[in-house]
């Protein structure tokens, strides 16, 4: 070899951390899995909490034992609709973003239209429309009224997806747009074609950016859920609902622990969804380019 | 090696005529440098000869190869002429090591080994053989361009174009990258760089172009056009870079 390089000692070091665990191992540090022993200790302290209360007469713990299986049946259903709708919003809203990114017009107008509609509609209004249209169309058929009433139920499952897919799209679309050009530029100029370079170098720097926007959307959406009671779900809310309506026959904060119980299901469900995002955000970052030390 | 020859090359954005009729030849291992204003067109010129930008008109010649010809796919182009950008323009998602094999795995399709063998040794003959995982971020701007010409030669180029590789660095990482330029020039690399190094320039070129308002202004060997300028403009510009 000829030409002077300079000696490599000279050069600015810049080596990454030493001890930094990178990759899938990331999920196997004290880091990663310190939320889960401090939601357990939280959770301990909440029963003691409670105890305590019972103790003082505002809390009959028999009251509030006997409202945990009716309770811990609506957190089942509720699980089962935000996996749906996380599902359903994720995978929508992300082929709906990146639609409106391509060059192709229809594409894009097809997602604005999508966007526009179901962002600018009030949830509870799009899941009473969905079922009631669903029932007056499925009225002649030959369906029996139970079968009717569980695709109702369904279509207000799958109009919330709809929703916050809707957000979810304007996250990715966000997130897309902020990957500057010259990522493309240098992969067009090696000869990657322009739909892997989609996957290997223009997603992954946009998912990164998108995630903490992402978690807040799911546990909106988490939440959003609640208002399935109206079309006769009985989730976490319907059931808290039902049990509301036999409770002040029993004492006079019999409600206030039904709905204090309800909270801390949807807390439950919304901690798991956004610490399980904050550790993807883990797989995704980057040395050396976070300002901040999250 | 291979060489290039662009003929009558024409691209306009909008009414905007960024080339106006570009002839321009670089020879089997020759080292070519385009000098002139910013805003002449000089990055178009060489994002048109590797296709990242489709010119209007003209032809433009990889040895007998017409890479306008419509039927050849731009990719393919790409992978034939390497480039490196002012802006460096690494993956920043990615280790050194894995921006080195990106275009390979992904582009020439090679396996995994393979392209880390092509990328552990590209990356030691620029000098980074220390810098394999670490991520762009965490490297200084001579260390990120080194890696980027890496990066395409990697990828086996026939030629090299350079879109003002070192306008973003400090003077002593210009001093690195210029190294691993005038190396390559050595080895015989078909390369056209834009520049505003006119001593890189004088040292390496073998001709120089002075590029204004989207055309060659004027063309010859380093001497001549640095101090024996024919044109006015040309001297203009050259007594005002060279003070």
């Amino acid at each position: 070899m000829t030409g002077g390089l300079p000696p490599n000692g000279t050069l600015s070091p810049a080596s990454p951390e030493p001890g930094r665990v990178t990759g899938f191992r990331r999920l196997l540090t004290w880091r990663a899995w310190s939320p889960v022993v401090y939601g357990i200790a939280a959770t301990v302290g909440g029963i003691l909490f409670l105890i305590e209360l019972g103790n003082l007469g505002v809390y009959r713990l028999s009251f509030a034992l006997d409202q945990v299986n009716p309770l811990l049946g609506g957190f089942y259903t509720s699980l089962e609709v935000v996996a749906v709708i996380l599902s359903l919003g994720f995978g929508l809203g992300f082929v709906v973003g990146w639609a409106r990114t391509t060059r192709f017009l229809i594409l894009r107008g097809l997602g604005s239209v999508f966007v526009d509609f179901f962002r600018s509609m009030p949830p509870i209004a799009l899941i009473v429309f969905a079922a009631l249209i669903g029932g007056i169309e499925l009225k002649g058929s030959n369906l029996n009224p139970y079968q009717i009433h569980n695709i109702t139920l369904w279509l207000g499952v799958l109009v919330l997806g709809f929703h916050t897919a809707a957000y979810q799209a304007e996250i990715v679309r966000a997130g897309i747009l902020s990957v500057p050009a010259g990522q493309t530029d240098a992969s067009d100029a090696v000869g990657i074609s322009r739909i892997r370079s989609m996957f290997v170098v223009v997603l992954p720097q946009a998912f990164r950016v998108s995630l903490p926007a992402l978690g807040n959307e799911f546990s909106s959406s988490i939440k959003d859920t609640s208002l399935l009671y109206t079309i006769g779900w009985v989730e976490i809310s319907g059931a808290a609902l039902i049990q509301t309506s036999f409770a002040y026959t029993v004492y006079l904060y019999g409600s206030l622990v039904i709905w204090f119980e309800a909270a801390f299901l949807y807390f439950v469900i919304t901690y798991l969804v956004t610490r399980s995002v904050r550790g993807i955000e883990d797989l995704f970052k980057v040395p050396g380019l976070e300002v901040a030390h999250t | 090696m291979s060489e290039i020859r662009v003929r009558g090359l024409k691209k306009n954005f909008g009414k905007l005529e960024v080339l106006r009729g570009v002839d321009l030849d670089i020879g089997s291992g020759k080292v070519l440098c385009i000098v002139g204003p910013s805003g002449s067109g000089k990055s178009t010129l060489l994002r048109c000869i590797n296709l990242l930008v489709m010119p209007d008109e003209g032809e433009i010649y990889l040895d007998s190869v017409a890479l306008t010809n419509p039927h050849l796919r731009p990719e393919w182009v790409r992978q034939q002429i390497g480039m490196v950008f002012q802006s460096f323009n690494l993956f920043t998602h990615l280790t050194v090591k894995k921006n080195v094999m990106l275009a390979l795995r992904h582009a020439k399709k090679i396996d995994r080994a393979a392209a880390e063998k092509t990328a552990v040794y590209q990356l030691t003959r620029v000098g980074l053989a220390d810098k394999m995982e670490a991520y762009p971020a965490q490297l200084s701007g001579g260390q990120q361009q080194r890696v980027a010409i890496a990066r395409a030669l990697a990828m086996d180029p026939k030629a090299m174009l350079f879109d003002e590789p070192t306008s973003a660095l400090d003077p002593e990482s210009i001093h690195e990258v210029l190294a691993v330029m005038g190396r390559l020039a050595e080895e015989g690399m078909t390369m056209a760089v834009v520049t505003h190094e006119m001593g890189f320039a004088k040292e390496v070129a073998d001709r120089v172009v002075f590029f204004d308002g989207g055309r060659v202004l004027e063309e010859g060997s380093p001497t001549e056009i640095f101090d024996r300028a024919g044109h006015e403009r040309t001297q203009a510009f050259m007594q005002k870079i060279l003070r």
